[in-house]
Parts: C-alpha cells; sequence; structure tokens
C-alpha cells in the first residue's frame, strides 16, 4: 500500500491547521502515538482530545468568529451553537444574509421591545412587579423577572442540550438566550450541566469526532478526514472501531461484526444446541439431555415419565429396540438434528478459537500490567540493564495484544468466508495458520522465555534473549499486518505468483513449494 | 392543602378569567383544587361546530407555569414543546377554540375523520353538524 505518504501528509496539514494560530505547543489534543516507537511516524490518523482540549478549541472559534463577523463573543456563541460549530458555513451565510442568519439563530441586533417609561414593570410570568433595573431580558428586551428566568432556564437545562438554543420566553420572540445570562441566572449545578451539554455540541456537531464508548471515558476521538483504517485507540486504553463504536475488529468489516454479535447472542444458537444435543421428552416435549451411561430415563418432577433414550417409548413396556425400523416417523427428527448438529459443530468450532483468543488477549492484557507494575524494576536490577532498555518487553505484549485481536477477527472472518470458494479458503487458512503458530511462538518467547530472567541473575544470555524477542516481535508485527492487508482486500491476492494451484488436487501451494504439499505429486506448469 | 399555597400567578389569572371571560369561554376552578378547572368552550360561529356546548377538565401541574396545562388529548403545538411560561389559560382556551374554526387534519386525533375530511369535506362538515348536534347540545 502506498498511502503511508499520504498518511504523513496528512498529519502534517493537520499539525498546520490546528495548531499554527496558538502558540502553545501541545496544541488541541495529544496525537494518539502508538506506544511501538517504530510506528509513531505513519499512525496519527486520529486525535484523542480531553475536555480542557475542547473547550480550547471551542474558545478559539468563538474568537474567530467574533473577530470576523465584529460581534461580542456571546453572540459568536449563539451562532456557532446554532451553526453546530461549522465555522465555514456560519461565515458564508453570514456574508451572504446577514439578516436571515440573524432571525434563524434568534440573534437580535438590537432590542425590538421599549418599555413605558414607568419605574415598575408586571412580570408576564409570575404576574408580580418589579423595579426595571431587576429585570433581566435576552437580546430582544422582553423583561422577566429573575426568579422566573431561573425556572425557566433550571427546567430547559433539565430537559436535556435544547437548553442551549434557549429562547425567550415571550411566544413568537424567538430571541436566544446567551450563554452570559446562563452563568448570570443558575445555580452552581445547572451552570456545570449546561457546560457539559455545551462541550458535547462541539463532539456531536462534528462528523468527523466522537466519543470513546468505554465506560466512564470523558474522552472524544477525531478521526483524519481520508483515512482508510476506523480502529483507534483511546487514551483511556480503550480500543474501538470509530465507525461502529465496537471493539476494535480489523481486518473484518463493521458490517461483519454486527452480524457475528448478533449471531453470538441469538437464541437460534441455542436452539441448534437443543436439537443438535438433547431430546424432546416423549410425554412432556421438555427437552432432556443423558448425563448418565444407561438408557433408561426419568423426566424431570413434575412429569416423570419414564422411556427408553434410544426409541423413546415407555420403558415400562419397553423389553428390547435393538430391531432396525426401517419405517420409523424417528427417522426425520434424527436427519434434521444430525443437520443440527454440523451447523452447530461449524459455528462452535470459529466461536471457541475466536472466544479463546478473546480471552488470550484479557490475559495478556492483565500479564502486561503485572510485568509493568512488579517485574520491570526487578529484571532491572538483576540483569543490570536500565528500564529504559527493557521497553522491547513491553514492545513485545502491547504486540501480543494487538495480534490476539487480529487473530480473534480472522474466526469471524473465516466463519464467514463462502464454503465453496476453495482457493481462497485454503489461502486463508494458510495465512490464519501462519498467524497463529507465529503468534504462539512470540507468546511462548515473552511468558516462558522470560521467567528464566526474572527469576536469576543472569546476565550473559540475556542480550540473546533480547534480540531473539524483539526479532519475534517485529517478524510477527510484520506479518500481522500483512495479513490484515490481505484480509482487508477480500484475498485478493490468489491470483498473483505468490501461489500456486495443483492440477491433480487443486489444492493450493506457496511459489516456492516443488510439489503439492497435498497430494505429493509434483507441480505441472501450463505451457 | 393544595390551595393555601396557590401562586400568586394561578391567583391572577383565574380572578381575571372569572372577571373579564374570554368570548364564547368560560373556565371556572374546582372548590376542592383550584389547580383543576371546569371548562366549556362555545362552537364558533359558521364553524360545524356551532351551537354545540364543549366541556373540557383543565388541570395545573404543581410546575406551572414552567410547564403547561394538561388537558384531554388535544394535538396543539402549545400543550407540548412550544409551551412558554409565559403564555397562560386563557390563551391555550382560545387556542382551542382556534383550532375548532379550522380542524388541523394533517394532526389528528381519530384517524378515521381525518381521512374522511380529506376525501370529502362536505359530507364530513355535515357529520359534524349532527354529532354537535346530537352530543354537545348542552341538553
Amino acid at each position: 500500500m502506498d498511502s503511508e505518504d499520504n498518511m504523513d501528509d496528512f498529519s502534517y496539514e493537520y499539525e498546520y491547521e490546528y495548531d499554527d494560530d496558538d502558540d502553545d505547543d501541545d496544541g488541541n489534543g495529544v496525537y494518539n502515538e502508538d506506544s511501538n516507537e517504530t510506528t509513531t511516524i505513519h499512525r496519527k490518523k486520529y486525535i484523542v482530545l480531553n475536555k480542557d482540549d475542547i473547550q480550547q478549541r471551542q474558545e478559539d472559534d468563538i474568537t474567530k468568529i467574533s473577530s470576523l463577523l465584529s460581534i461580542t463573543r456571546v453572540s459568536a456563541t449563539i451562532l456557532l451553537l446554532h451553526y453546530k460549530w461549522s465555522v465555514n458555513k456560519l461565515q458564508d451565510d453570514w456574508f451572504a444574509d446577514e439578516e436571515k442568519v440573524r432571525t434563524a439563530a434568534g440573534l437580535f441586533e438590537k432590542p425590538i421591545v421599549h418599555y413605558q417609561s414607568s419605574n415598575k414593570v408586571t412580570c408576564a410570568i409570575c404576574f408580580e412587579e418589579y423595579t426595571r433595573s431587576r429585570m433581566p431580558a435576552a437580546g430582544c428586551g422582553h423583561l422577566f423577572c429573575v426568579s422566573c428566568w431561573n425556572s425557566y432556564i433550571s427546567t430547559s437545562i433539565k430537559d436535556g442540550s435544547g437548553c442551549l438554543m434557549l429562547r425567550c420566553p415571550d411566544p413568537p420572540c424567538g430571541a436566544t438566550v446567551g450563554e452570559d445570562m446562563i452563568n448570570r441566572l443558575v445555580s452552581e449545578d445547572g451552570k456545570e450541566k449546561y457546560s457539559r451539554y455545551f462541550i458535547g455540541s462541539y463532539v456531536e456537531g462534528n462528523q468527523t469526532m466522537k466519543w470513546c464508548p468505554g465506560a466512564g471515558c470523558g474522552y472524544a476521538v477525531e478521526l483524519a478526514v481520508d483515512t482508510e483504517s476506523y480502529d483507534v485507540s483511546c487514551n483511556c486504553t480503550f480500543s474501538f472501531c470509530w465507525n461502529c463504536t465496537e471493539d476494535a475488529h480489523r481486518p473484518v468489516d463493521c458490517s461483519t461484526v454486527s452480524k457475528w454479535t448478533l449471531k453470538n447472542k441469538d437464541e437460534s444458537e441455542n436452539v441448534n444446541w437443543i436439537l443438535a444435543n438433547s431430546k424432546a421428552c416423549p410425554k412432556c416435549k421438555r427437552p432432556i439431555q443423558k448425563n448418565q451411561g444407561c438408557s433408561h430415563m426419568t423426566c424431570r418432577y413434575p412429569c416423570k415419565f419414564q422411556f427408553c433414550w434410544l426409541c423413546l417409548s415407555d420403558w415400562s413396556n419397553h423389553p428390547t429396540c435393538n430391531r432396525y425400523d426401517g419405517t420409523g416417523k424417528n427417522k426425520e427428527i434424527e436427519r434434521k438434528r444430525k443437520m443440527a448438529k454440523k451447523l452447530l459443530d461449524r459455528y462452535s468450532h470459529y466461536y471457541e478459537r475466536w472466544a479463546a483468543n478473546h480471552s488470550s488477549r484479557k490475559k495478556a492484557i492483565v500479564d502486561l500490567n503485572i510485568m509493568q507494575t512488579e517485574h520491570m524494576e526487578n529484571l532491572s536490577n538483576k540483569q543490570c540493564t536500565p528500564e529504559t532498555q527493557l521497553t522491547f518487553i513491553t514492545d513485545a505484549w502491547l504486540q501480543i495484544i494487538e495480534c490476539r485481536r487480529v487473530l480473534k477477527w480472522t474466526y469471524a472472518y473465516g466463519y464467514y468466508l463462502p464454503e465453496d470458494e476453495d482457493v481462497k479458503r485454503q489461502l486463508f487458512e494458510f495465512l490464519q495458520g501462519q498467524a497463529e503458530s507465529g503468534l504462539e511462538r512470540l507468546h511462548e518467547c515473552a511468558e516462558k522465555d522470560l521467567q528464566v530472567y526474572l527469576n536469576a541473575e543472569h546476565i550473559k544470555g540475556f542480550d540473546a534473549f533480547r534480540i531473539k524477542l524483539a526479532g519475534l516481535t517485529r517478524v510477527t508485527k510484520d506479518y500481522f499486518e500483512n495479513l490484515v492487508q490481505a484480509l482487508e482486500n477480500g484475498l485478493s491476492d490468489v491470483d498473483t505468483d505468490r501461489w500456486w494451484s495443483c492440477t491433480h488436487c487443486t489444492y493450493f501451494n506457496q511459489m516456492s513449494a516443488a510439489d503439492c504439499k497435498m497430494c505429493i505429486l509434483p507441480r505441472i506448469i501450463p505451457q | 392543602m393544595a390551595n393555601s399555597n396557590l401562586p400568586r400567578r394561578i391567583i391572577k389569572e383565574t380572578q381575571r378569567l372569572l372577571s373579564e371571560p374570554a368570548p364564547g369561554i368560560s373556565a371556572s376552578p374546582s372548590e376542592e383544587n383550584m389547580r383543576y378547572f371546569n371548562v366549556m368552550i362555545l362552537g364558533p360561529s359558521q364553524s360545524p361546530y356551532e351551537g354545540g356546548v364543549f366541556k373540557l377538565e383543565l388541570f395545573l401541574p404543581e410546575e406551572y407555569p414552567m410547564a403547561a396545562p394538561k388537558l384531554g388529548r388535544i394535538c396543539l403545538d402549545i400543550l407540548k414543546d412550544k409551551w412558554s411560561p409565559a403564555l397562560q389559560i386563557r390563551t391555550v382556551l382560545l387556542s382551542i377554540q382556534a383550532l375548532l374554526s379550522a380542524p388541523n387534519p394533517d394532526d389528528p386525533l381519530s384517524e378515521n375523520i381525518a381521512k374522511h375530511w380529506k376525501a370529502n369535506e362536505t359530507e364530513a362538515v355535515e357529520t359534524a353538524k349532527e354529532w354537535t348536534h346530537l352530543y354537545a347540545s348542552g341538553e
């Protein structure tokens, strides 16, 4: 793939676009950097933003619009909220037809109502009289008392994010209540809620930004515009697919994931299991699984019917059932059961391996954590090596975690790969098999080989171990990256010159093999 | 008791509804609960509902006027998202009266009647007149 250059271009532009106008060099958000240093350069496809980063961006947008349109910050905020923070659209519309924009957003140039000069005004909500100076108004000039404003705004904040575009209580008026009034007129609690909606509006209004779905996570993730990959890793360590917000799932696409997730939850698999592994009680029809050796079955209370597991007839008049009955009505049921069992076996094959890698990955995350918190310092002392030079171990574990994730999803990929596409299937299984053994090698090295050095002062072999583990990490990483690409391309490499199909048995062999691995016959190259 | 703590706004609104009722509308609070109103709206003249008396019950919830008054199943925007505390019982009842003058078949309570109205307005108006006479003539 030649898009790496483009990625670099992107991150460069990105930095330019967002960081050139403020001098604080931490910018508005931190580029997510893969902890594996060798990949940082072309992994900047998304940015993780915290609350402060988002607020900073909002401030910047407000400043920009305020100076560009020569309006107050409060007015700029009203417009930006109305335009869901689309600075460009707002500018275009404003300079095309300012009046129209003002009306739509409820931003008044000057008050539209003027009260008689008398000092007292009746609040149109509570009907009490107040001195005018104690009655605030939005841009329109409609006066209401402080207490009614407070109830009005608080009620709206309680109702949800609609409070961001709250209008004057006077029905046809439509003037928007600005942030300044909110801050002046509601409680701390209300202000805090309002602020949450306010920050949220920036993320939700932005097509390239989403909240991290991780439990209790308050970060948002902004995706590069033309990125090909949706897999992102939030600063809270949660990895997810930006597109469907499920767990990260390269190389399979979002629709496969949703199909697979649904299938795993689906009752129908249970039904298949029951069908394949149980029989219905001939009397009460409740499904029964045989859990003891003999064929004399007794159904559960309250049914308590006794029958033969093999022929399902009443046990009391059941001498034997060994004679074959070709006309038996149980034949159809038996055929269905076998069919269901076959389908279920296939699914379980993929599901078991998917689940095994899933838990393997979880374990690896725990192991990495233990490694970092408990073993690193000890290892550093024992092997007389500074911790900074032990990052190859962390790298290895991070790679294992990533590979377990990929491998897990290859099983969903395999399950949905059409069974009649033999060539693809063979290639897929070959690639998957290689991936699995490669990963096992790496995992074992990081888990078992390392133990020796954790337990004893064993300086001599440690350098060799470092070379081995770092090497395995690199090789496995490359292999998995290629695997992900190959699978994402739908194994379109099938026809390239890296593989040949045996003319005798159709098995798919690697180019280096002179004889077919399956039928051992020599390769025949067509003229 | 609920009546003892009645906000000044509700007392004033009630007084005004009783002393200067809107034409064709009467609203009087129940004796046990001042937040509960018995309402009568006369069918507007030159509408199919002319000559009819339409009875309604109106209730002011605890949050009133921050929340809208509660009425039966009437599709009126100001009773839902367009409610504003600057509106009053009087404005709500006037809106309902206006709805009788100009029914909105695009937002009906009864789908069948709306269909009938759209397909054959003359006939639907006749039915409305008949039903007004039968069920709302105040006897």
